[in-house]
């Protein structure tokens, strides 16, 4: 049995008899091939990065197991990537897709993505900040509920915005009550520690220092964690790389783009950890 | 004051022969760059003046950029008569005979605020280029060719016109003793000018570092010029190459606010591996 995914917080959602991702209850969850190309280059990367021996296991963990694609009833037998479902493991995930690189253009685009490109990271903070977050969603252990900001106001915001929805990601108090400011509660359980997001950024960020196999053009990282008995367990943060629709050759050069970009988004987290170990203390 | 002259080892940037306006020497170990128009000269030197004064910068990060000694009015190059010029210590002054590289690093050389005529020429500039592709791009160079005994140096259009495969073999040629001619350069000096605990990789280490989490200054359009002296690389138990990294041109410096310079940091990253895939072959 095939349903829509609870907690999915940026791109493509089935809309106007488009298909939108489905899941199924054996943790698989199936994403329709994009249009125009970019289906194909997704599952050209899967299929490469799945059998590509020189990705060392460590860093294979941040990507999501490929399945093969499958042509799936009730979607006109569209074919679909089937992937890990990264959401199976979570009772109560809060999610976030942070986009990664100052520019989500590349050169072997078409001249009309590139300028459609260039203006959304100009609007964004990718150009400033060499990221941007997507979309995001976040339990209020308050209300007992899930909340996600506006997709208009999230597109909208700078440097300052970003920084301040990193730390309500984090937070257990009222989120969709402006005027209090974030608790940043669970900073420390889920972006530090020996396991923390922190960490993870950082493994990878070894790896793109020097791996020249692929450029990640415009893809995500998705950090999920579990709030159900968080104080009790722990938060089980998890950072995932995702959406290969736009991934090329590398041709023995790094991904300056991603790698500055990850560089940059590292920055801010262990800011706002290093802010949250501070006010702690005191 | 001494007489002032044109540098004998410039490799980019606007220069005083033929009587253009560039930038001059006065032999005893300081150099002076005309104010570029449109107000560059002025954000270079207010930038000069906040670096020097700026507590925040380790020492050891301070010695990978020139030492800056004010601004003076002196005679321009090109007889246009006297003109504010940015006082700096002559990096290559010491250096009898050098072979230099001016990288631009930055896989953009346009910044948030620019005009949008500015913004349309860097990135037609970045794209047509390897700035895109690699995250830096050639600017110029001058290397010695221990076969001729003489310097190497190609035309600012042709370098401008490198293609990501040009970019691999000048970097090699830069520590080759062999005939710069040769299509397959012997990378030498690689070890020495490269390698060794205080080469060149050495010092772009370390200056990654800093980069990782300094978030006072964005170098936009940038360069790294990296230098060494042919005359000591050939003698033995002599000084050896001396190869030295300085970060240089900075009339479009910007305010950090908080945000690491990742465009710098990215094109950085890029051009350390391509150090370190011709000193691992």
């Amino acid at each position: 049995m095939l349903k829509v995914p609870e907690h999915q917080v940026a791109g493509h959602i089935a809309k106007d008899g488009k298909p939108g991702p489905l899941v199924d209850d054996k943790g698989r969850f199936f994403k329709p091939l994009q249009g125009d190309s970019r289906g194909e280059i997704e599952v050209k990367f899967y299929e490469s990065f799945s059998s590509n021996t020189e990705v060392p296991d460590h860093i294979r963990r941040y990507f999501p197991v490929y399945h093969g694609t499958q042509a799936v009833e009730g979607s006109d037998g569209a074919a679909m990537i089937v992937l890990e479902n990264l959401l199976s493991k979570y009772s109560k995930p809060s999610v976030m897709d942070v986009k990664m690189g100052s520019r989500t253009w590349y050169p072997e685009a078409s001249e009309e993505y590139i300028q459609k490109c260039l203006r959304k990271d100009a609007r964004s903070t990718t150009v400033s900040s060499g990221f941007r977050i997507s979309g995001f969603e976040v339990y209020d252990h308050k209300e007992l509920s899930f909340w996600k900001p506006d997709r208009k106001l999230l597109n909208g915001i700078k440097v300052d915005g970003a920084r301040l929805a990193l730390r309500k990601f984090v937070s257990s108090n009222t989120l969709s009550d402006t005027s209090s400011k974030p608790d940043s509660a669970f900073a420390s359980s889920v972006y530090g520690g020996s396991r923390g997001v922190l960490t993870q950024l950082l493994e990878l960020k070894t790896w793109f220092e020097n791996q020249t196999f692929y450029h990640f053009n415009s893809c995500s990282i998705l950090i999920i964690y579990e709030n159900e008995s968080i104080h009790e367990d722990g938060a089980r943060a998890q950072v995932k790389l995702v959406d290969f629709a736009h991934v090329h050759d590398g041709n023995g050069v790094i991904d300056h783009n991603f790698l500055g970009g990850l560089c940059s988004f590292i920055n801010f987290v262990r800011d706002i950890l290093q802010s949250s170990d501070e006010s702690t203390d005191n | 004051m001494k007489m002032l002259k044109d540098p004998e080892h410039q490799v980019a940037g606007h220069m005083a022969k033929d009587g253009r306006l560039g930038p001059l020497v006065d032999g005893e170990g300081r150099f002076f760059k005309p104010f570029q128009s449109n107000g560059r000269g002025e954000n270079e030197a207010k930038f000069y003046e906040s670096f020097s004064s700026n507590k925040n910068v380790p020492d050891h990060i301070r010695g990978y950029f020139p030492v800056y000694h004010g601004t003076q009015v002196v005679e321009a190059s090109n007889g246009s008569g006297k003109l504010p010029h940015i006082v700096l210590d002559d990096v290559v002054y010491g250096y009898p005979n050098p072979s230099g590289m001016d990288v631009k690093i930055g896989s953009r050389t346009w910044y948030p605020g620019v005009s949008q005529q500015y913004f349309n020429q860097c990135l037609k500039n970045d794209r047509e280029t390897t700035s895109v592709s690699l995250g830096f791009r050639h600017a110029g160079f001058k290397i010695f060719d221990h076969q001729e005994s003489r310097f190497w140096i190609v035309e600012y259009k042709v370098v401008h016109g490198y293609k990501v495969d040009d970019a691999r073999l000048v970097l090699r040629k830069f520590v080759s003793s062999n005939s710069l001619a040769d299509s397959i350069p012997d990378c030498a000096f690689a070890s020495e000018v490269y390698g060794s605990s205080s080469g060149i990789l050495a010092q772009l280490l370390e200056l990654k570092a800093w980069f990782e989490t300094q978030t006072l200054y964005h170098f936009s359009s940038c360069s790294v010029y990296m230098f060494y002296e042919n005359e000591s690389i050939l003698m033995k138990g002599g000084e050896g190459a001396r190869a030295q990294v300085k970060l240089v041109d900075f009339t479009h410096v910007l305010d950090g606010n908080g945000v690491v310079d990742h465009n710098f940091l990215g094109g950085l990253s890029s051009f350390i591996k391509f150090i370190q895939d011709i000193l691992e072959s």
